[in-house]
């Protein structure tokens, strides 16, 4: 009878999970999107139901037509594509129209990104056609060569280190036999190791491989797009709108705010002008950078077509560091310090409460060797009440306005008893007004 | 002066008595108060080392969490950007603005109804004087209110070190502006209304509609419900005095003074067309019981 | 003062007033009366500006009336039926007269409202809240209230209904007395014993017309076609009223204690012929005298379609 019980309960429980929500698998038309964010490249895709794609205007994106399949991934609540089972692409052309504007054909064409080395981050570039083979076979040949060199670095190393050991094991021999070793040890001093071969250094991002799609680059503005098949029909699901924005604002200042004893968990002050409220328990190491405004619903949907937004805000969005810059400290007591990125290395404390500490890099003392953990500004923080304002200088000392910011160290009690009491004044006044107003009358 | 002026005077200053005589006006104040509190102490027990985080107060968890989940993380962001008091100031300021404006509407309605009105109009005074009286009452008092919150906001934001922040300032103002036009919506209720019922309905009824444009704007949901929110925004945004409020506030965020005092122009405006429609209703309708 | 003309009220379909004219002249008490829903109302608040008239004129102060001309306003005061239910009943008596006084601009208030506080003999209650105030107490603050800008018309619609006997004789003589100093009043009420000794003209409004306006003895004769004889007997044999009815000129003849009540045609002197039927039946009149028609019987005589609705107000009453 038990046994019969425990059969029928894992029937159940079997019937349950074959029922269970299981990501349906569709086959669907997509647009792979390839789109520039004003900061890198990110991909996302426009599934068939779909209705608007938002691009940055000004920028190249990249369009791919597809078949893919496509599920809803209820744990993150996203669309996913499942290109491993089906990831072909489509050929035809593109047609681009507005109204006020005759349908452009476009056909899939060759490209390449990458970003070079500067003083700022952002030097985006785009190669087309034959360029991008160019772009990317030259970049190659980098990497080549820089192949090429790190096996001759790896010869030349294994040959030191075979002249040294045998050096060295003369020496030994020679001490030995009571024979003079002066000639070899002024050869050991003489020898050094062969340098190890730096990575090609012109890029940040090097050109991606070379890969064929729809190049869109439009000016702010509402177009609609769909894809030809090459005999001429209008595949199905792929009539869509494009919503080509730009930015509201640039060059605003965020800082990333590295608080002492959390260095893992940043936060972002975003807001120009916003006001940082701390509890003085520990230093700040800040990091300054350049942002620019969206509309925060294009932004998103730019980012992730199926993600969410509010069309009626803008939101500020981190683009890059501010190089060679400065801050300027004023504390309340008037005296202005002024700082600069400095590297700091995060050290972990000994002992069981198996926490950290930022201290300053030391390239040439504990730290030889090793990397910075961060490059930033510190920001001493007075453990008591106080206000610090701090401006940021550019790399030409010019300050920048919107990196104005006040940092707080608010109390921790405050007066809440107070506050609270305070709250019921009204009620006291009231008091007071009737019994005044009562005792008229009975005058 | 005006004899329509004078009366509105005359009997706005009684108005204003009769309501600093009735408790449910120093009730509304403490509660707006009390709202303020938790907000300001909600927002110092949510920080930090690394700031400000809402995740760090049962209250503000709550609330923060609700609004990332209607309006995005964005909003929520901005909101706090300054300080705890720009939130803390709309939602202290909504006791007393739903006292007065509802019990400007319901008097209004019972006074029409007991022959109140009349008796004032077989003066120097007619129906317009009277709702004039009413809103004067209202701004007065509304007026207390703003200077009520500010002052304990001042006493909060020196105490806990906390600025009141630009867009708080900015808020001061706007906040006026925008109640005044509400109120005007409130007194185009009870005139066109027959029973203070009605006039409460239909006025809530106004108040909801506008939130619920103002809400769909801000609101991150897609599909059906924003769609209709667009729609309704096309249709009656412009009628809204929160609209506008929005379209002031963006200007302040975004820097441009020109928004904000063209906001409050058209504030203003709406405030004397919506009067006026009273005044042509309580024409037309006349003010017997 | 008070000129209407072709006045003209219609609710849709219904005609409250139906070509209403009135001129009434400065220093005049007029009475409007009529039962309830002959238009009486409508015809106050049309005057007030409250109503707009459908057609007609209306000249008040020798001008053609301008409802939005609310300074005009400043000469009328007015007391309505009932003091609004539930109203100002926070303030005193005085802050509540100040407000109105306030509002009509009255120079020197305080003053004012003391000396007329005093007439109504409401001064012990000036800083009693109103709505501690009695029906009575609160008609007479009404009173006050409406004469506080020393108007040159008063409206009084049913001013003494619902007041004691004494209150309602201070509100008389206040009449009276305003009216000495030139003022012009207009009332409108049902209780017609009273507008009988205020009055100095009346009108009798039914169905939204004037069925008949003039001075009060006037009216009484013209309008009534009937007078009473009272004659006072030591005693009255029981079978002698109905002997008397059999008398070709009497209308009427009942007994009242030891007085025969006789009703006669108004034309002609019948007294000496019911002395000398008394004298022949051994009866003795102790005294003869004559008894007008009162207002209330004048008003059934000419409204008489509307005496079922009239009996309909006694019996309410």
């Amino acid at each position: 009878m038990k046994g019969k019980a425990a059969g029928f309960i894992l029937a159940f429980c079997v019937t349950l999970f074959a029922f269970a929500d299981v990501p349906v698998r569709k086959e669907e038309f997509i647009y792979s999107i390839l789109a520039f964010n004003g900061r890198d490249y990110s991909g996302t895709f426009a599934r068939e139901e779909a209705d608007t794609i938002y691009l940055i205007a000004g920028v190249d994106n990249f369009l791919t037509a597809k078949k893919t399949f496509v599920y809803f991934w209820p744990i993150t609540g996203e669309w996913r594509t499942d290109t491993q089972g089906l990831d072909q692409e489509m050929s035809g052309t593109l047609e681009v129209y507005s109204d006020k504007e005759q349908p452009v054909k476009l056909t899939p064409e060759k490209y390449t990104y990458y970003n070079v080395r500067g003083v700022y981050e952002l030097n985006w570039n785009v190669a087309k056609g034959k360029e991008a083979d160019k772009v990317r076979s030259h970049y190659e040949d980098l990497v080549d060569e820089y192949w090429k060199a790190i096996s001759e670095y790896y010869n030349k190393r294994a040959e030191y280190e075979s002249r040294l050991d045998k050096i060295t094991g003369e020496i030994t021999e020679r001490r030995k036999r009571g024979e003079d070793v002066t000639s070899l040890l002024e050869e050991l001093k003489t020898m050094k190791p062969p340098a190890r071969p730096q990575p090609p250094e012109e890029y940040t991002v090097p050109p991606v491989p070379v890969k064929s799609g729809f190049i869109i680059n439009l000016p702010v503005g509402e177009y609609r797009i769909r894809f030809l098949t090459p005999d001429g029909f209008i595949m199905q699901g792929s009539e869509k709108k494009i919503v080509v924005f730009e930015k509201r604002r640039e060059g605003g200042i965020g800082y990333e705010i590295i608080p002492g004893d959390k260095w893992t968990r940043p936060s972002e002050s975003k807001t120009p002008h916003s006001v940082l409220y701390v509890d003085g328990t520990t230093d700040l190491y800040l990091r300054p950078f350049y942002q620019d405004e969206f509309n925060d619903l294009y932004y998103e949907k730019m980012r992730r077509n199926d993600s969410r937004g509010n069309p009626n805000l803008m939101k500020w969005v981190r683009m890059q560091q501010v190089p060679e810059a400065r801050i300027e400290m004023s504390p309340m007591d008037g005296n202005i310090t002024t700082v600069t990125e400095e590297p700091f290395y995060v050290e972990q404390v000994q002992g069981a409460s198996l926490g950290y500490r930022i201290v300053p890099f030391d390239a040439e003392g504990k730290h030889e060797g090793r990397e910075p953990s961060i490059r930033a500004f510190h920001i001493p923080i007075e453990r008591e009440r106080g206000v610090l304002k701090i401006s940021l200088f550019d790399r030409e000392g010019k300050q920048i306005l919107s990196g104005k910011r006040q940092i707080r160290v608010i109390p921790g009690a405050g007066f809440k008893t107070g506050l609270f009491l305070l709250a019921f004044v009204p009620l006291l006044v009231m008091g007071v007004v009737l019994f005044f107003r009562r005792k008229r009358y009975s005058d | 002066m005006n004899l329509r002026i004078h009366a509105a005077r005359v009997i706005a200053r009684r108005k204003t008595l009769e309501t600093v005589l009735n408790p449910g006006f120093y009730i509304a104040q403490t509660a707006g108060l009390l709202l303020g509190y938790i907000l300001i102490t909600g927002f110092t027990g949510a920080i930090d080392s690394s700031g400000f985080s809402f995740e760090l107060n049962p209250v503000y968890d709550f609330v923060g969490r609700a609004m990332v989940g209607a309006f995005g993380r964005t909003f929520v962001d901005k909101l706090f950007s300054e300080g705890p008091f720009l939130l803390a100031l709309y939602i202290s300021f909504l006791p007393s603005f739903f006292y007065l404006s509802i019990n400007s509407v319901f008097r209004f309605s019972f006074e029409k109804k007991v022959g109140a009105i009349e008796l004032i109009s077989y003066g120097p005074a007619d129906g317009t004087s009277c709702f004039l009286a009413s809103y004067v009452k209202d701004i007065l008092l509304t007026l207390l209110t703003i200077a009520i919150l500010f002052i304990y906001f001042a006493v909060a934001a020196f105490n806990n070190n906390i600025v009141l922040g630009s867009r708080f300032l900015y808020s001061v103002p706007l906040i006026l502006f925008t109640s005044s036009a509400l109120y005007a919506y409130g007194i185009l209720a009870a005139v066109a209304t027959d029973n203070a019922v009605s006039a409460i309905s239909l006025y809530m009824g106004i108040v909801i509609f506008f939130l619920i444009i103002l809400m769909g704007t801000f609101s991150i949901v897609s599909g059906y419900v924003s769609t209709l929110s667009g729609v309704f925004t096309r249709i009656a945004g412009w009628l809204s005095p929160l609209f506008y409020w929005n379209l002031s506030l963006t200007g302040v965020e975004s820097g441009k003074a020109g928004f904000f005092i063209t906001g409050i122009v058209i504030l203003s405006v709406l405030t004397g067309i919506v009067l006026f429609a009273s005044h042509l209703i309580v024409g037309v309708k006349g003010v017997r019981k | 003062m008070i000129k209407t003309r072709g006045l003209v009220k219609k609710y849709g379909s219904f005609t409250a007033v139906d070509g209403v004219d009135l001129n009434i002249p400065t220093g005049e008490i007029y009475g409007l009366l009529g039962p309830n829903g002959a238009g009486k109302t409508s015809t106050i608040m049309m005057l007030l500006g409250i109503v707009k008239p459908t057609r007609g004129d209306i000249f008040l102060f020798g001008e053609p009336y301008n409802p939005k001309r609310l300074d005009l306003r400043k000469r009328i005061g007015v007391v309505p039926e009932n003091h609004p239910h539930g109203m100002w009943s926070w303030m005193t008596a005085y802050e509540y007269l100040e407000m109105f006084a306030e509002l009509f601009e009255v120079k020197d208030k305080e003053r004012r409202i003391e000396k007329l506080l005093s007439q109504v003999r409401l001064s012990e209650v000036i800083n009693k809240k109103i709505g501690e105030f009695s029906r009575g107490m609160l008609q007479k603050l009404s009173f006050v209230r409406a004469l506080l800008h020393d108007p040159d018309i008063l409206f009084l619609d049913e001013p003494i209904s619902g007041l004691d006997p004494l209150g309602i004789k201070q509100i008389r003589d206040l009449i009276l007395e305003e009216n000495r100093e030139g003022r012009t009043i207009f009332i409108s009420s049902h209780l017609l014993s009273e507008m009988e000794k205020i009055c100095h003209r009346v009108a009798i409004i039914s169905r939204g017309r004037l069925m008949a306006e003039d001075r009060m003895e006037s009216l009484l004769n013209n309008l009534s076609r009937e007078r009473k004889i009272l004659i006072d007997l030591e005693s009255i044999p029981s079978e002698l009223p109905d002997e008397v009815k059999r008398l070709s000129y009497v209308l009427d003849c009942r007994g009242d204690g030891n007085t025969l009540v006789i009703t006669v045609p108004r034309e002609g002197d019948y007294r000496k012929g019911l002395s000398e039927f008394l004298i022949k039946k051994n009866l003795i009149p102790l005294s003869i005298k004559e008894q007008m028609v009162s207002l209330e019987e004048a008003f059934v005589t000419i409204t008489k379609e509307n005496v079922e609705m009239l009996a309909a107000m006694g019996e309410s009453r």
